[in-house]
C-alpha cells in the first residue's frame, strides 16, 4: 500500500513534515524525510540508534531545527517550530528519553510545571485533585504529594508522561516510553494511548520492542541512516521483514548467535566478590578470559553503576574485586588502568572524546607515558602504532591530525577502542558499545568484541538492545535495582522475552 | 566543513583547519595589519625602528604572563592573581637583593611566586572552588600581603647586577625581549612536544573524558597555576629592574594585558586550545596599540577603554568561532 492510498482511507493529517534535512557539522542525520500524521492514528517510528529518530523528534519539539523542509500543522499552515515552548503552544507535546522533572519538587507540582497557568495561581488542593486525575489510568499507585527526587526510574517516567498529557494537544510523541517500565505499568500506559488515539489525537511512538509496535501502531515508518525506507500499516508486513528493513541486512534474525558458551574456557580474570557501592549491591560474579559477559537491565538498574565501580569511578563501599585471582584496590581510573582494565563509557562525547584533540592525541590518551621518553612524546613510535592499528580497525580518515570531534560516531569509537588496545588491557569494560553508530561500524564494532575476546580478553558489555547481547554474550547476567539477579547461560533457546521477563521479574512481584 | 572536504584534506595529508579558525586567524592578522598601517600613517615615529624595539619592550611583561595565562586557560581555567603575585614577589625579591644578594633574591622571588600559584591551584583543584573567585579573591590577598610587607612603601636602590639580568641587553636586544621569547617558545615546546602538554589539552577539552584515561586532573591543575605563578613573579622582576624600584602596587592590571594576549594569540576561553607562541604575538599587538595611541595623544583614561575593547572583541571572536555548531 502507497503513502497516496493510506491518505485517501484516513481524515487530512495533523503535521505534515516533507523533505526533512538536518546536518550536526560534517554529520549528515536527516537526509529529506517525509512524515504525515493523521488524527486518531498511532505512528511507530523505527529505527537502530543513530538513524534519525530522535532528532527528527527534537525538531517536532523546537529543539532542532531543520536545515531544510517544511513543517505544515493541520489549520495552522507552514509553521517553524522555534522553542519547545511554542511547539506546547501549537498543541504539540513531547516525552523524552531524558526525563526533565525537578526532583525537589512533588509529583503534581511536576506535572503541572510549565503548562499555561502559573504554579502558584493554582489552589493546591485544586493542584493535586487534577494530578491525581491524570494519574489515575496511567499509575493510580503514585502519591501526588510525593517528592519526585524519592520515586524510582519507571515512577518518574510515568509522572513524566503525565506531565506531557497535562499540557494537552493534539500532537504526542513518545520517544521509548517504556524503556523502563514494568509490563502491567506498559499496559495502562498503552490503555492512556488507546484513548487519545480515539480522542483523534495524532500519536507518534518510538520502540526498539516489535512486540510493542505490533500491539499499538497502526501505521509504521521505518528510518534507516537519515531516510525512510517504508511508510505503511504496521499488519502489512511481518516482523522479519520489518527488521530487516531496520536493519538493511537480510534477516538478521534476533536469536542469531556468533558463537557458543563452551568455546570460552579460561581461568577467571575478573572476580567480584559482594560487591556494594551506592548504586549496586553485593554483587559476586566472574568473566573468564575469552569470554564476553553480556549485562542486561532496565535503565536505572545499576548495568552502568556496576562499571563504573569496577573502573573505580564510583566508590567501592565493601566487598572485594580480584584481577587474574589476585585481590586489588581500586580507587580511581589511574588505578584501574594499572591493573589492565579499560573502559568505554556509554556516553562517548561527555566521557572519552575530546574532540578537538587530533585523533593521534586522542589514541594517545591512556598511554602517554608509555609513548614517552623524559617527558617528550616520542611520535615517530606512537605514530607507527595508531597506523597500525588504524589499518586493522579500518578507521575512516588516514590522516591522524584531524581532531576527533570531525568523525563520525562509529570512526570515533574505534579510534576510542584503539586507546584501549594500546594499553594492552585484558579486561575491558564496554558500556552501550553501539550507542548512535550505523550499521556498517556496529557490525565492525562486534567483530572487534569477538577478537578481544578470542585472544584471551575478559570483556563486559552493558546494552540495553537485547539482540546485541544475545549475539555477542556468553553468558548475560540480569540486574535489576541494582542487584545481580540472574546469570545465565546464553544459547539457541534462550528468547528476548524470557531475558525481559527476568529483567522485569522482580518489579512485577 | 564536509565529508569531501576532509577527504581532500586527508589526501594531502595535511591537518584540516575549519572554516572559522581560518577566518579567526585572517582578522588577526589583518588587525595587526590595519594597527600598524593606521598608526604609521598617523605617526612618523610609529615604524621607526626604535619605536618598534620599544614595543617589543614594552609588550615584554605582558607576554611572560601571556604565557602563564594560556596554559591556565588551555584548561579551562583563569587566573586573576598574576599582577599581584608579580607585585608580592617583586617585593620580596627587591628586599632581599637589597640586603642579602641577587641570586638569593631571585631564589625567593620565584618562591614566593610558586607558593601564590600552589595555593591557587590547591583551591581550585582540591577544594573544588570556582578558578574565578578563587584568583579574585588572591588578586586582594596578595596585594594586600604586598601592601603589609613594607607597610605600603616603595623599595628602593635595586643592586645594578639584578637590572643588567632583567631590563639590560644582551647583543644590543634588550634582555625582557630575550626572556620573553625564550619562555614563550618554552611554553610552546611543552604544549607541542611533551606528555604534560597533552594532559593539559585534554584536562581542558574533556575533564570527564581525561580522568577517565587516568589523568590526574587535580595535578594538572595545581601544576598549571603553579606555573602561572613562577611567570608571574618573573614578570615582576623585569617590572621592578625596569623602574629601578619595586612598588606594591606594581603589577596592577597584569590580568588583563595578559587574558587579552592569549585570547588574540588563538587561545580559547573555552578550554582545549591555545599556542604560547601566539600569546606572545597577541601581547606585542596591544603593546603596539597602547604604543601607538600614546603617540598620537589619545589621553591615557580612554587608552584602558580602548584595551578592554579590544580584549572583549577577541573573546566575542572565539566565542563565535569556537561554539559554532
Amino acid at each position: 500500500m502507497t503513502i497516496a492510498q493510506i491518505s485517501r482511507d484516513a481524515g487530512e493529517p495533523l503535521m505534515a513534515m516533507r523533505a526533512i534535512e538536518k546536518s550536526y557539522g560534517p554529520v549528515v542525520v536527516l537526509k529529506g524525510v517525509d512524515l504525515i500524521l493523521r488524527p486518531g492514528e498511532v505512528h511507530g517510528l523505527l529505527g537502530e540508534n543513530g538513524a534519525g529518530k530522535s532528532t527528527l523528534m527534537r525538531i517536532v519539539f523546537g529543539l532542532a531545527q531543520p536545515d531544510r523542509g517544511t513543517i505544515e500543522l493541520a489549520g495552522k499552515g507552514t509553521v517553524r517550530i522555534e522553542s519547545p515552548r511554542h511547539a506546547l503552544s501549537l498543541g504539540i507535546g513531547l516525552v523524552s528519553q531524558e526525563l526533565s522533572l525537578v526532583p525537589q519538587l512533588d509529583v503534581a507540582q511536576n506535572i503541572f510545571l510549565g503548562s499555561t497557568q502559573a504554579l502558584h495561581a493554582i489552589p493546591r488542593p485544586e493542584l493535586k485533585r487534577k494530578a491525581a486525575e491524570i494519574l489515575a489510568e496511567l499509575a493510580p499507585h503514585i502519591d501526588c504529594s510525593a517528592s519526585v527526587g524519592s520515586l524510582g526510574m519507571a515512577d518518574r517516567q510515568l509522572v513524566e508522561i503525565a506531565r506531557t498529557l497535562a499540557r494537552g494537544g493534539e500532537i504526542i510523541a513518545f520517544d521509548e516510553p517504556t524503556s523502563s517500565l514494568t509490563p502491567t505499568e506498559q499496559e495502562n500506559l498503552f490503555k492512556v494511548i488507546a484513548k487519545l488515539r480515539e480522542a483523534g489525537k495524532g500519536i507518534i511512538y518510538i520502540s526498539h520492542r516489535m512486540s510493542e509496535i505490533r500491539a499499538i501502531c497502526d501505521v509504521i515508518t521505518v528510518l534507516r541512516d537519515g531516510q525512510v525506507i517504508m511508510t505503511d500499516r504496521t499488519d502489512a508486513h511481518d516482523t522479519d521483514t520489518i527488521n530487516s528493513m531496520i536493519t538493511g541486512r537480510e534477516l538478521s534474525n534476533a536469536t542469531s548467535r556468533a558463537r557458543h558458551a563452551s568455546q570460552s574456557a579460561g581461568p577467571d580474570l575478573l572476580s567480584l566478590d559482594r560487591l556494594t557501592t551506592d548504586r549496586v549491591k553485593s554483587i559476586s560474579a566472574s568473566v573468564k578470559a575469552g569470554e564476553i559477559f553480556g549485562l542486561a537491565g532496565l535503565v536505572g538498574s545499576g548495568r552502568s553503576a556496576l562499571l563504573r565501580a569496577i573502573f573505580g569511578i564510583d566508590p567501592i563501599r565493601s566487598g572485594h574485586l580480584k584481577v587474574a585471582g589476585r585481590e586489588v584496590t581500586i580507587k580511581s581510573p589511574s588505578d584501574a588502568i594499572a591493573q589492565g582494565v579499560a573502559y568505554l563509557p556509554e556516553d562517548r562525547r561527555g566521557q572519552a572524546v575530546v574532540p578537538m584533540m587530533s585523533i593521534e592525541s586522542n589514541f594517545g590518551l591512556v598511554s602517554l607515558s608509555r609513548y614517552s621518553r623524559f617527558g617528550f612524546i616520542d611520535f615517530a613510535r606512537r605514530r607507527a602504532a595508531i597506523r597500525k592499528l588504524s589499518a586493522e580497525l579500518s578507521i575512516k580518515p588516514r590522516n591522524i591530525a584531524v581532531p576527533l570531534g570531525h568523525l563520525s560516531g562509529g570512526n570515533q569509537q574505534k579510534v576510542i577502542i584503539a586507546r584501549w588496545l594500546a594499553t594492552n588491557a585484558k579486561i575491558y569494560l564496554f558500556d552501550e558499545p553501539t550507542r548512535g553508530i550505523d550499521v556498517g561500524a556496529k557490525a565492525e564494532i562486534y567483530e572487534l568484541l569477538q577478537r578481544l575476546a578470542a585472544e584471551g580478553a575478559a570483556v563486559v558489555v552493558v546494552s540495553s538492545e537485547l539482540p546485541e547481547l544475545l549475539y555477542l554474550a556468553d553468558r548475560i547476567g540480569i540486574m535489576e535495582d541494582g542487584h545481580l539477579n540472574t546469570v545465565i547461560e546464553n544459547s539457541e533457546t534462550l528468547t528476548e522475552d524470557r531475558v525481559m521477563k527476568l529483567m522485569t521479574a522482580g518489579v512485577a512481584q | 566543513m564536509t565529508a569531501k572536504q576532509l577527504g581532500q584534506a586527508q589526501a594531502d595529508g595535511r591537518a584540516p583547519i575549519n572554516r572559522a579558525e581560518v577566518l579567526r586567524r585572517a582578522s588577526v592578522l589583518s588587525g595587526v595589519v590595519v594597527l600598524f598601517v593606521v598608526f604609521s600613517s598617523l605617526s612618523s615615529t610609529f615604524y621607526q625602528p626604535s619605536n618598534l624595539l620599544d614595543i617589543l619592550l614594552q609588550s615584554s611583561i605582558s607576554a611572560i604572563t601571556a604565557v602563564a595565562m594560556t596554559l591556565v586557560i588551555m584548561t579551562k581555567g583563569i587566573d586573576l592573581s598574576v599582577g599581584s603575585i608579580a607585585g608580592l614577589s617583586s617585593m620580596v625579591a627587591a628586599d632581599v637583593a637589597t640586603s642579602a644578594g641577587v641570586g638569593l633574591a631571585i631564589f625567593a622571588g620565584l618562591g614566593v611566586g610558586l607558593i601564590c600559584g600552589f595555593l591557587n591551584g590547591v583551591m581550585i583543584a582540591k577544594l573544588k572552588l570556582p578558578d574565578f573567585i578563587v584568583t579574585l579573591g588572591t588578586l586582594s590577598i596578595f596585594r594586600g600581603a604586598a601592601l603589609i610587607y613594607t607597610d605600603g612603601q616603595p623599595i628602593y636602590g635595586l643592586p645594578p647586577l639584578f637590572r643588567d639580568i632583567f631590563a639590560g641587553q644582551l647583543l644590543g636586544i634588550p634582555t625582557p625581549v630575550l626572556i620573553a621569547v625564550g619562555i614563550a617558545l618554552l611554553g610552546y615546546v611543552v604544549v607541542a612536544f611533551t606528555g604534560l602538554g597533552e594532559r593539559i589539552i585534554a584536562t581542558g577539552g574533556n575533564e570527564e573524558a581525561a580522568r577517565l584515561s587516568g589523568i590526574n586532573i587535580d595535578a594538572i591543575k595545581v601544576t598549571v597555576y603553579t606555573i602561572s605563578g613562577a611567570l608571574s613573579s618573573i614578570a615582576g622582576f623585569v617590572l621592578i629592574a625596569r623602574i629601578g624600584a619595586a612598588e606594591p602596587i606594581g603589577g596592577q592590571g597584569f590580568e588583563l594585558q595578559a587574558i587579552g594576549s592569549a585570547v588574540i594569540g588563538g587561545a580559547s576561553l573555552f578550554g582545549g586550545i591555545g599556542n604560547p607562541l601566539g600569546s606572545l604575538v597577541g601581547a606585542v599587538t596591544l603593546g603596539a596599540l597602547q604604543n601607538g595611541l600614546t603617540l598620537i595623544n589619545v589621553p591615557s583614561f580612554w587608552q584602558f577603554v580602548a584595551s578592554g575593547a579590544v580584549v572583549i572583541l577577541a573573546v566575542l571572536a572565539d566565542r563565535l568561532t569556537r561554539k559554532q555548531r
